[in-house]
């Protein structure tokens, strides 16, 4: 089929709204595929490797709008074109809103502005964040890719000013009870909860609100915060924040194991916090922690029910020996063959909390973002043995939106590891957020029925395995995610880390099978 | 301890949104109820960084 182009220069359209006018061009007839975009060097690449490049999109700038598409005829392009216009038209006839072409401006006539959200590319975000905070706004800088000497800079910045600066790279943050980017909607409470890792806050925060309780403030600080570079500056001036916010009675801290210096700052004031805290610094020993006076919590699923403990609340995620039942159900039917588990998560925190759950069972497990480099599978490279893959690397998402928003970046695994054999058990965690999929689990339900007709017409019965990360505030419901999972024969675990536990067990009965 | 007043003060406050980038983070502020004012960016001298610093050593980004 021959492939058309229409380019409209210096006409800027962000990632997300592309993402929708690539979904609408794919769902118009004559179209077999196709892509729209921004010109840049990463969108020619995508391109490129999907068989659509042309040599004139190759001579286009970053600031050129394409649309691009394998068709029919030219008719069923132009008509498809026309639909994506005329949608783009319609909207922008209806909406009165008005629409600031920079920071400036847009305080100047909304003094009350409080707060500036950030998602540009990385190298842009210094620029904006330095606008922002000079304008007196705190910021939620979603923006990833950033260098860490700029991370310092703005973070130094706002210091300097009072300001909070969560972010680069902060997908979570709940501020008045907002749900900022990528957070979930919850209930408000007691809890204050500061986290260089969005998806551990998030976590922490849903136990919260399934218990009945919740969140005063959710500080995202970036994944980098920890980091030698930048010191910390987020969540100490977050803690300093908790600690006098009337509102806050709790406080909750949540990250990978910082930076031997920034520990060191950091247990030198977690001593000197008079709100009682929970801390989860991922593989920190119990007493470093306990001795500033804090409760230690050894995973994320600890970490909430500690921090439950603290009001009393006797909270229980079930029952660790149902799963082992549940597993002994789950390989009934499985062919002689079957004995791999086979996990495609959307992001880095669950990727880890996975593999390190699913290690000692599994004897080692491939991925992508392994847990040791000589696991470590190349770029493009198929599952082989045990693998776990992070569709939130940058392999995956270049160009595209997180797989949280995008949950066609994940979609194709599911029936690529049904293809093979040995595939004994599919581990797949599913997050709710408000911009996000409306209905990430319907999604992909068709293929988890396809892939059990396959496994099926082979003699075997592959055990889907998977949690859902949100609330009963989310839009999505995760009640109703749950049971869209349930329905389609998905074994839902309460929690990520319980999904692990019983793919472990899956695992581990296969190979006594053998 | 720092001064974090105008920390509290955020907490203390209806949240107004100053949103730079896509139009759906403004969109679902909105929808919870919050108040986002939209900044359209795009990369400015069409993401020419060198024709960006230009400008800038010119007065002539904001």
């Amino acid at each position: 089929m021959p492939i058309f182009t229409r380019i409209q220069k210096d006409r800027y359209i962000d990632s997300l709204e592309t993402l929708n006018q690539t979904a609408v061009l794919n769902d118009q007839p004559g179209i077999e595929s196709g892509y729209v975009g921004m010109a840049t060097n990463v969108f020619k690449e995508v391109i490129e490797e999907i068989g659509l490049g042309t040599p004139e999109i190759q001579s286009c700038t970053e600031a050129d709008y394409v649309i691009v598409a394998e068709a029919e005829s030219e008719e069923a392009f132009e008509k498809a074109v026309n639909e994506l216009t005329a949608g783009s038209a319609s909207s922008e006839e209806t909406e009165e809103k008005k629409y600031y072409s920079s920071i400036r401006s847009a305080v100047i006539e909304h003094p009350r502005a409080n707060l500036c959200q950030i998602a540009v590319p990385g190298e842009y975000a210094l620029e904006e964040v330095k606008k922002a905070l000079n304008a007196g706004l705190h910021c939620c800088v979603f923006s990833n890719n950033v260098p860490l000497d700029q991370e310092r800079e703005m973070k130094e910045l706002a210091r300097e000013k009072g300001l909070l600066c969560m972010g680069p790279d902060c997908g979570v943050a709940n501020i008045n009870g907002a749900a900022l980017v990528l957070s979930s909607i919850n209930n408000r409470g007691p809890f204050g909860i500061i986290g260089a890792s969005g998806t551990g806050i998030q976590h922490v925060a849903a136990i919260l609100h399934e218990a009945g309780t919740g969140v005063s403030q959710t500080i995202g600080t970036g994944g980098n915060d920890l980091k030698e570079p930048v010191g910390g500056i987020t969540m100490l001036m977050g803690i300093d924040a908790l600690e006098a916010d009337p509102e806050t009675k709790f406080i909750i801290l949540i990250s990978r194991k910082p930076a031997d210096s920034v520990l060191q700052k950091l247990l030198a004031r977690i001593r000197t916090m008079k709100k009682p805290r929970v801390v989860f610094f991922m593989g920190c020993d119990k007493e470093t922690i306990e001795e500033t006076g804090a409760v230690w919590a050894d995973n994320l699923d600890n970490c909430a029910l500690r921090a439950l403990e603290l009001i009393g609340n006797d909270y229980s995620l079930g029952d660790l020996e149902e799963l082992k039942e549940t597993a002994k159900e789950a390989v009934k039917g499985m062919a002689p063959e079957q004995k791999y588990v086979r996990a495609a998560y959307t992001g880095g925190t669950y990727l880890d909390e996975g593999m390190r759950t699913m290690w000692e069972a599994a004897g080692g497990i491939w991925s992508n973002a392994p847990l040791s480099p000589e696991w470590k599978l190349a770029d493009g490279e198929a599952s082989k043995g045990h693998t776990a893959i992070d569709y939130g690397e940058e392999e995956f998402t270049l160009g595209r939106p997180h797989p949280a928003i995008d949950a066609g970046i994940r979609r194709p695994a599911i029936l690529k590891e049904a293809a093979d054999p040995e595939t004994a058990v599919i581990v797949l965690d599913f997050i709710l957020t408000p911009p996000g999929h409306m209905d990430p689990c319907g999604f992909v339900v068709p293929d988890i029925k396809k892939a059990q007709e396959i496994a099926k017409e082979r003699g075997g019965k592959i055990a889907f395995v998977a949690s859902v990360l949100g609330t009963t505030a989310d839009w999505q419901d995760i009640r109703k995610q749950e049971e869209e999972l349930r329905e389609a024969g998905v074994y839902v675990c309460r929690t990520n880390y319980r999904a692990a536990l019983l793919a472990s067990e899956i695992i581990r009965l296969r190979k006594e099978a053998a | 301890m720092r001064d974090v007043s105008k920390i509290l003060s955020l907490f203390r406050s209806e949240l107004v949104t100053v949103n730079v980038g896509p139009r759906s983070f403004a969109e679902v502020l909105e929808k919870q109820g919050y108040e986002a004012v939209q900044v359209d960016w795009k990369p400015a001298a069409g993401g020419d960084k060198h024709m960006q610093e230009l400008l800038e050593y010119l007065g002539g980004w904001e």
